[in-house]
């Protein structure tokens, strides 16, 4: 009877185990009929190699999570008018998530407030916005950025030097940090001066311009530090058409083709080098996250590096400073 | 602790004894076991199909892709030997007008050459092609493709891609082919390395059209672990991305299940030849092993089908034999508590209609067994009341004390005294105390005081006689049996008759039985009416009222079926009644019962 007994329990349990079981099938079965994830990205520019970087990273990025990415930009970098055109364009979408690099930190506020409105989450990457909505930013450390250049600057002109900054658009939040982040580390150093701060406007010909009046102004300059890439072609060019190359220690930002072939002629002493590939990646990766209704952290920091001519051909800067095969 | 006396109470309500339960245990479990079985095996069998077939799959595809870059390596390397022998031809390398012209035309047959060069042990420039000038601070002598042909002056070596930085151009990616060889310089045989780049874009294209799936993708390994292409590099570099290369190096060929980051991938590994490069193909397994999932989907539902389908049949099959037994059971139940009424009829399993049909039989024969006890304690107590009422017997009192008192006014005073003597012993006997049994004595006096007073009022119109045998007088009796019987004679027999008339009564041993034989000499009777009389249906309407059925029917209630009357007779001839008793015999002698 005791055999009888065991035997009906057992049974009795596998019973009641069978649908529990079973009902992990469908679950399983579910992923193969997985919904893609639908994800604008909206960038500042739809050209250029870092933004197209960023795009390689976000589609790596896209295969990986299942997602289909519209990746969208205005004709011109500033543009943030056609910018919020675009946003409110892709809120009428209704996407999954909405990736944004806003042109203007104020302007993009409201629109990217609007879709939380639709329950649509945003992700802002490369350059923050003004809105509490938005649900983590992926991108550049840029204070710490600024420090780096700093940094490597005063370790070039030792602490008794004056130094000129070639900064981009003043107000402009990632202009703004990365100086902030540059002064607030030479300020430990009393021998050092900040002389002159220019902004380019993103224009390489201005920068190119302004650089040439600073070292006439200053011809006893020691450092200079650029913080864009357009800056940064500019100053390079000033620095090596004045026959400063080599004298002056100049820190550039951004891994132009030009400021390569710069630092491998020794008149740019180091450069700070971003990750937009990462950038692109890690931020379809948040938004997937994002769109799943995961909760993130408030930033998602994608680390610069310090390139120089002892490191540039290093395999994994290789890939950083010449992200396309051509 | 409360749910696990709430568990142990529905494994005690669950009766595994009950049939039903029996049934639907045993029978469930082996479906269940043989379902199961079946669906492993099944399972295992066409998963294992599948994966293989998937494992083909990719390794065809992976195989193509390296047969591709077999073919386009193997072109390169041709070029690097043409080169090579061009090379060695020269005899004077630096000065060289011709070489120009060769190394372009081998230049311009692949767009995908970049550069072919020249360098001294040292590292610097002897000739190259396109003519470009140097950068500086190209540290040549330290990278890869450099170093690896001074260390191997035998073998072609190939570099993964890497950024070509030594003449001013554009910086493009490129793999170096290099090896070390001696050519002529002004007459003097030197060594150098002899390197060519060719353009990574070929590679790079090829490796990024391979579709595995809609995540899987391929990469490129040289053979210690660099990474010659790999859609995620940025990321690997990075950190945030591992790719488990170290099982990978192991294999110069085939395919094995990585499971390293939690997911299962299909790795596919095939090796460049001339390069010694490594395909590795990435497949996701949820991908590709789809159909192992869908079939294990199917699986699992139809087991739950077939368990559902099961159970369902089962709970019926079982209920369809266990409900009548249980209906059947409820019957009985009724029948004990006493309810016998109650016809049981059960549809159902052809046993259990047996069953049902059997007990309704046995149910039908004591329902008649009870009805015939009602009945015989009916007849019983009828027959007692006829019984007190024979005791009384007021038409014969009144008969006889008529005649006693016609016999008193004619003066027939001996006769009178006689009669009362007779009537008074006669009732005597009759009540006996309320006892039912008496000794035969008393029986034969009783129906010899009867017949004096009938004499007496017949006026001698018969005779009678009373004999018993030795033995026969002290046995017992029930009483009043034979008075009904003389009357009947009397009256049915002697009366009607012209001659004079004849009782006789007899008590006797016959074997084992006590017999009374009352004889008469009367006018008889036909078949039909002794039949009319052992019914009942003809009564004598004499003084006593107590019929001879009555006489019948107390013998066979009292003593039993096979005890009663027998009478023989012919018209014209008289009637002989036997009465057939048990041998009864009184324990205790007359004396003592008559003082008693």
């Amino acid at each position: 009877m005791s055999l009888v007994h065991s035997l009906s329990k057992g049974l009795l349990i596998m019973i009641l185990l069978l649908p529990l079981t079973s009902s992990c099938a469908p679950a399983g079965n579910l992923q193969k009929g997985e919904q893609m994830t639908v994800i604008d990205m909206i960038v500042k520019m739809d050209r250029g190699d870092y933004w197209s970087t960023i795009k390689m990273g976000a589609e790596v990025a896209a295969k990986e999570y299942n997602v289909k990415l519209n990746f969208l930009a205005p004709e011109n970098e500033n543009d943030y008018k056609e910018q919020i055109v675009l946003m409110e364009q892709s809120i009428s979408r209704r996407p999954d998530a909405i990736i944004l690099a806003a042109s203007d930190y104020e302007a993009l506020g409201q629109a990217t407030d609007r879709s939380s409105y639709y329950d649509i989450p945003v992700v802002s990457m490369d350059s923050e916005v003004a809105s509490t909505k938005v649900q983590t930013f992926v991108g550049t450390n840029n204070y710490e950025a600024g420090q780096k250049a700093a940094e490597r600057l005063v370790e070039l002109t030792g602490k008794q030097s004056d130094i000129g900054i070639v900064n981009f658009v003043k107000g402009a939040r990632n202009a703004d940090q990365r100086e902030e982040g540059f002064l607030d580390y030479v300020a430990r150093f009393s021998g050092i001066r900040v002389v002159d701060i220019q902004y380019c406007g993103s224009d390489e010909e201005l920068a190119y311009r302004l650089t040439r009046n600073m070292l006439t102004n200053y011809p006893s300059l020691d450092g200079l530090v650029s913080l864009s890439a357009e800056s940064s072609i500019g100053a390079g060019r000033a620095v090596e058409e004045m026959g400063y190359g080599g004298k002056i220690m100049m820190i550039a930002f951004d891994n132009p083709p030009e400021m390569l072939e710069l630092l491998q002629e020794e008149t740019v002493q180091a450069m700070v080098v971003q990750n937009p590939f990462n950038n692109g990646y890690m931020a379809v990766s948040a938004a997937v996250k994002a769109a799943r209704g995961e909760k993130l952290e408030d930033k998602i920091p994608t680390d610069t590096k310090l390139i120089d001519l002892e490191n540039m051909l290093w395999p994994e800067n290789q890939k950083l400073l010449f992200p396309f095969v051509k | 602790m409360k749910r696990m006396q709430a568990v142990s109470r529905f494994f005690r309500s669950f009766h595994v004894r009950k049939i039903q339960v029996l049934i639907s245990l045993s029978s469930i479990t082996i479906t269940l076991l043989t379902v199961v079985l079946v669906s492993v095996l099944l399972f295992n069998r066409f998963s294992k199909a599948a994966e293989e077939n998937a494992y083909l799959n990719l390794g065809q595809i992976i195989e193509q892709v390296n047969a591709n870059l077999e073919l386009y390596v193997g072109g390169m390397q041709d070029i690097f030997e043409l080169t090579q022998e061009q090379m060695n031809a020269a005899s004077d390398i630096p000065d060289d007008q011709k070489l120009d012209e060769q190394l372009g035309t081998i230049l311009n047959t692949r767009k995908d050459l970049v550069s072919i060069a020249l360098f001294t042990k040292e590292g610097n420039l002897v000739r190259g092609v396109p003519e470009l000038p140097m950068r500086q601070n190209t540290k040549l002598t330290e990278q890869l493709w450099f170093e690896s042909a001074i260390q191997n002056p035998k073998s072609l070596q190939f570099t993964p891609p890497h950024i070509q930085n030594l003449f001013k151009s554009d910086y493009r990616w490129v793999v170096s082919m290099s090896k070390m060889i001696t050519y002529r310089d002004d007459s003097r045989v030197k060594q150098g390395v002899l390197a060519m780049d060719i353009n990574f874009r070929t590679i790079d294209e090829l490796s990024q059209r391979v579709e595995l799936g809609k995540k899987g993708y391929v990469y490129i390994i040289d053979s210690v672990g660099n990474i010659v292409y790999h859609p995620q590099q940025q990321l690997i570099y990075a950190g945030l991305k591992y790719e488990n290369l170290e099982p990978v190096l192991n294999y110069a060929y085939g395919s094995y299940l990585d499971e390293s980051d939690g997911e299962q991938r299909l790795i596919t590994i095939q090796t460049v030849k001339p390069a010694g490069w490594k395909i590795v193909g990435v497949a996701y397994a949820d991908e590709f092993l789809t159909t192992k999932k869908e079939l294990g989907g199917f699986l699992y539902s139809f087991l739950l089908a077939a368990l559902v389908v099961i159970l369902i049949i089962n709970l019926y099959v079982s209920a369809r034999i266990a409900q009548p037994i249980r209906r059947l059971e409820r019957s009985v139940q009724m029948v004990e508590k006493g309810d016998f009424g109650t016809n049981v009829y059960v549809s159902g399993a052809y046993e259990v209609e047996q069953l049902s049909k059997r007990f309704n039989l046995m149910l039908r024969r004591i329902r008649e067994l009870m009805d015939q006890i009602i009945e015989e304690q009916e007849a019983k107590r009828k027959s007692e009341l006829d019984v007190l009422q024979a005791q009384i017997n007021p038409h014969f009192l009144y008969n006889t004390l008529n005649s006693v008192t016609r016999m008193a006014e004619l003066g027939r005073n001996e006769e009178v005294v006689t009669t009362i003597t007779s009537l008074s012993r006669f009732f005597r006997i009759s009540l006996s105390k309320g006892k039912l049994i008496i000794p035969v004595e008393d029986e034969l006096e009783h129906v010899r005081h009867y017949l004096i007073i009938q004499t007496i009022r017949f006026k001698n119109k018969f005779r009678y006689e009373i004999q018993a045998e030795e033995g026969t007088l002290n046995a017992l009796t029930l009483k009043l049996i034979l008075q009904p019987l003389v009357e009947n004679a009397i009256h049915h027999g002697i009366e009607k008759s012209a001659e004079e008339g004849f009782i006789g009564v007899y008590a006797r041993v016959s074997g084992d039985h006590l017999e009374f034989v009352i004889k008469d000499n009367g006018v008889g009777m036909t078949q039909d009416m002794m039949d009319k009389l052992l019914s009942g249906r003809l009564r004598s309407e004499s003084d006593s009222g107590v019929g001879v059925i009555n006489v019948q029917e107390r013998i066979s209630l009292y003593y039993g079926k096979e005890f009663g009357l027998h009478y023989e007779s012919e018209p014209d001839e008289g009637t002989t009644v036997t009465i057939k008793l048990p041998m009864v015999k009184t324990d205790f002698p007359k004396k003592e019962r008559d003082k008693s």
